[in-house]
């Protein structure tokens, strides 16, 4: 066999077929973009073969970590070139989404929490057109990520509304409609009511919403909008209060109903486990008792978002005292406007707070 | 034009200067006849049926960011757009056969940000280029209207421009721009060349601020102190007696219109919050003698702060620092 091989003469000619010829650096005649070429998504785990099924039981809350700065507009907002809505995945199976400030100055949060049956929406933002803010295209592709990961071929998704009345919650909610595997609940307030379950225990009682192994707790919260509601997910232990309790200008649409939510939202937090209240929105600035004005467009000196649970009783102490009075009270961490209007200003600065100029741009 | 255009400018025109004028000279004619500014009555002109006012979406504004309206052949008027600044300021541009005056200028500093400057040299150039005329023999005024910041931040962009004359930003510095003595009843009269403004003082909004009348327009420019919108009177006294002389003028001189530095209402009288960035459906900017005189009557019962609709603008009697206008639309019982 050797003898009979070495007696083939050596062609010095190329070859063109790959048959022939082996290319360890890879064959140049072949084009580069061939039709098994593909996207693999190598940067995520291979697709399981079967739904995984995830124990949301833990001691504690769920780890995960709000670790960026939110994107804050721009001082012109024209010329604002941040993503339109700014998605942060806390952790594997719950993300916050932020609107970008310089489409809409409320720059909402929205929420989306998975279970092992299902997805859950709070919120939707501000505004309807998806050229501006693309809600939909951007909750459906984290979905689809998420069921790759997972396993599933469909996720059924609710789409529930702090409070349905809230023009800076409600709007994204057009960008859904018809969706397939989608349960809406419904904006009006009597319908929101029945299917919670709560048309005859409203607001002392509560609702629920099970994403499978993940049942969030729906608490009536009206205070700052009629048909308020506050969420509650046992998996991260977070509070979803919109707007009722959010670091910012709280506007007070009823200060008897306020009091009694937020005596509420205290007991339930003296007896499950809550790491942060996470509201809608954020106004106040990082320094104690400063707040951005409304409208504005470019608000880098934000606070965080999340408000330790011992808010929650320094805000009722500061509702009690300014229940029946039109006026607007400063607190380090929220402001709260009880029949005034939403630019009201005050020069009373609460006591042993120190006074911090922020920086102003430009 | 950045740094490294700008040094190498510098290096390479020291020297050809002389002979790049000329050659600029050969080409284009600067020997225009003066334009004849005198008319019989108002010169002929019109503000836009609608200004460009913003975007529901602010980042998605597509709208270039100082709207220029020509009122008529020898008047321009600048608009800065809301997605750059919610203040959207006006700011008329007169030309005379001599020198150019700018009027208030933007709330948005850096070139970077918001070009005020190039949009005004383009109006000299077109100008100039239409009557015959060496743009960088044209002197330009760099005034504004009255102390606030929404009217001369864009001021240090012009501070390195040739032939150019800017106004300070002090009490002192203003008043001797205009080579006042005795603000604000003394009233002093610009000549840009064939076209008389006649400027006094109109404190009230601010204690610094004046009031711009063009003869050529007829124009009146009452600044912050009178349109349509919130005026923030800070001190009530100056400002009733500043409206008395806007009165008095009116009735010695003819005004074609009068005309503030904002537009902060709609057309049926609905208020546009405080740093709102979308007004779709905008009140006019200018307005009538008639408007200005109702006002002064209806100023005449207030007594008291507070926020007041005479129908045509909303009095601020010192309410700025305690309360505004609109409710909370969500208070239920």
């Amino acid at each position: 066999m050797p003898q009979t091989d070495a007696a083939k003469p050596i062609t010095t000619t190329i070859v063109e077929s790959t048959a022939t010829r082996a290319y360890p650096n890879g064959n140049p005649n072949l084009p580069y973009n061939r039709a098994a070429v593909r996207n693999t998504d190598s940067a995520v785990p291979r697709p399981p073969r079967a739904p995984v099924m995830h124990d949301y039981a833990c001691d504690g809350p769920a780890p995960g970590q709000i670790a960026f700065r939110w994107i804050h507009g721009s001082n012109i907002a024209a010329k604002n070139q941040d993503p339109r809505v700014h998605v942060l995945q806390y952790n594997e199976d719950s993300f916050i989404l932020r609107q970008n400030v310089c489409v809409h100055w409320e720059a909402p949060f929205t929420y989306l929490l998975f279970g092992n049956a299902g997805a859950l929406l709070i919120d939707t933002g501000a505004t309807a057109n998806p050229a501006h803010y693309p809600l939909r295209k951007t909750v459906d592709a984290v979905i689809e990520r998420w069921a790759q990961a997972r396993g599933r071929r469909r996720v059924p998704l609710t789409i529930a509304l702090t409070s349905g009345e809230d023009v800076a919650q409600n709007q994204g909610l057009k960008q859904f409609a018809g969706r397939a595997d989608t349960t809406i609940v419904p904006p009006p307030f009597a319908a929101m009511k029945g299917h919670y379950g709560l048309a005859e225990n409203w607001p002392g009682g509560t609702g629920a919403i099970d994403l499978g192994d993940r049942v969030i707790t729906v608490l009536p919260t009206p205070g700052a909008h009629r048909d308020g509601v506050s969420f509650y997910d046992p998996y991260t232990d977070f509070l979803f209060t919109g707007d009722l309790l959010y670091p910012g200008k709280i506007n007070i649409g009823n200060d008897r109903d306020f009091v009694a939510s937020l005596e509420r939202l205290s007991a339930f937090a003296g007896s499950q486990p809550v790491k942060w209240v996470m509201g809608g929105h954020v106004e106040m600035m990082f320094v104690p008792g400063r707040y951005y004005p409304r409208f504005a467009t470019f608000k880098p000196y934000e606070r965080v978002l999340q408000m330790e649970p011992a808010l929650i009783d320094e805000a009722l102490t500061h509702a009690r005292a300014v229940q029946g009075r039109d006026t607007m009270l400063i607190r380090p961490d929220f402001v709260l406007m009880n029949g005034v209007s939403p630019d009201q200003r005050t020069s009373d600065w609460p006591e042993g707070v120190p006074k911090i100029n922020p920086p102003h741009p430009f | 034009m950045d740094r490294r255009t700008f040094l190498a400018y510098n290096a390479a025109a020291a020297v050809p200067l002389t002979l790049a004028a000329k050659a600029y000279g050969k080409t284009v004619s600067h020997d225009g006849p003066p334009v004849d500014f005198t008319v019989d009555g108002p010169a002929p002109g019109a503000f836009p049926d609608r200004w460009i006012c913003g975007s529901p979406s602010a980042m998605d504004n597509t709208d270039p960011p100082i709207q220029v309206h020509w009122y008529n052949e020898h008047t321009a008027i600048l608009r800065q757009n809301k997605a750059y600044s919610y203040e959207a300021p006006f700011a008329p541009l007169y030309f005379g056969n001599d020198r150019v005056l700018l009027l208030d200028e933007g709330y948005v500093q850096l070139r970077n940000d918001c070009d005020y400057r190039a949009v005004v040299d383009d109006c000299i150039e077109e100008w100039c280029r239409r009557n015959g005329r060496n743009p960088a023999a044209m002197e330009l005024l760099v005034a504004f209207s009255h102390l606030d910041a929404d009217h001369y931040a864009a001021v240090n962009q012009f501070a390195d421009r040739p032939n150019t004359r800017y106004m300070g930003l002090t009490h002192e510095e203003m008043l001797g721009f205009w080579g006042m003595t005795n603000f604000p009843e003394e009233r002093v009269t610009l000549d840009l060349g064939g076209r008389e403004i006649l400027i006094w003082g109109s404190p009230g909004h601010v204690i610094s601020e004046f009031a711009y009348y063009d003869s050529y327009t007829q124009i009146l420019y009452t600044g912050d102190m009178f349109y349509r919108g919130r005026c923030y009177i800070s001190f009530w006294q100056p400002w009733f007696d500043s409206m008395k002389r806007l009165i008095d003028f009116c009735d010695t001189h003819p005004v074609a219109h009068v005309m503030g530095c904002h537009v902060e209402m709609s057309e049926t009288g609905e208020d546009y919050p405080y740093g709102l960035t979308y007004q779709p459906n905008e009140a006019p900017v200018q307005m009538t003698v008639a408007q200005l005189r109702e006002t002064y009557e209806y100023a005449k019962g207030i007594t008291e702060p507070g926020i007041y609709f005479t129908g045509t603008v909303y009095l601020c009697n010192q309410s700025r620092s305690t309360t505004t206008i609109d409710r909370y639309p969500y208070r239920y019982e």
